[in-house]
């Protein structure tokens, strides 16, 4: 399990690389990466920032991939999420698992995903030349929180 | 004294004076801060009355806002989170 909040930029296919380096026992690797987008609903963004509250936003995130690793028998979770000042085309978020076959793996990262969105105390703001604005999870965010609940 | 941290779209309407206090003597519980913080600042009061507002003292979950408050809490004011 390897938990991590950084203001810095990272690599995400390095990142990968290193987590599943010399894992031959590990039949399935999956990842998911969420990205700055340049625009949303036709705003451009010109910058998103990512606030969070030091230690307690560790924890938390930490708390969800080990409940998210024991549920999938996936107990190979990476999670590594940036905070701070962010630019278009750069990484937010970078979830992967390794497992023995594939549905585990793929559970897991949908799930710690859908977590992450609801639950994950991070708190994002878009600012473009419209201004800037705070951003809230959408109606469906919470519906697959609900789902990712029962399973 | 207790800390006092407003995140996300909280921050954007704390006023600095806010984040150390002497605890005012007709504070006793979560909940009589949080109103306490509403009167102080109006606005903070507006946009936590309509946000789902979490609590969180000295980095633990408030389950209960008649949990007590005591000299040297961290009192952290979260609104709805966004992450991913």
């Amino acid at each position: 399990m390897d938990v991590r909040i950084t203001p810095q930029a990272f690599d995400p296919q390095a990142e990968i690389a290193a987590f599943a380096h010399g894992r031959h026992d590990a039949g399935a690797l999956v990842s998911f990466v969420g990205t700055c987008r340049s625009d949303t609903g036709g705003a451009a963004v010109d910058e998103l920032r990512i606030d969070h509250y030091p230690g307690f936003t560790e924890k938390e995130i930490a708390r969800l991939a080990e409940d998210t690793s024991r549920r999938f028998n996936c107990p190979d979770l990476l999670v590594v999420h940036r905070v701070g000042a962010i630019r278009p085309g750069e990484a937010i978020v970078l979830v992967a698992a390794l497992s023995t076959h594939r549905s585990d793996a793929f559970e897991a990262v949908r799930i710690l995903m859908d977590y992450l969105k609801t639950d994950a105390p991070l708190w994002k703001k878009e600012s473009g030349p419209g201004g800037a604005r705070w951003i809230e999870p959408r109606p469906e965010d919470y519906m697959r929180r609900v789902e990712a609940e029962k399973g | 004294m207790v800390r006092l941290v407003f995140l996300g779209k909280f921050s954007d309407v704390a006023p600095a004076g806010l984040a150390e206090i002497a605890l005012p003597g007709d504070v006793r519980t979560l909940k009589d801060l949080k109103h306490w913080v509403a009167r102080q600042e109006p606005r903070l009061g507006a946009a936590m009355e309509e946000a789902r507002t979490r609590l969180i003292v000295n980095q633990c979950v408030a389950h209960d806002l008649s949990q007590p408050v005591a000299d040297g809490d961290e009192i952290a004011f979260l609104p709805p989170m966004s992450g991913g």
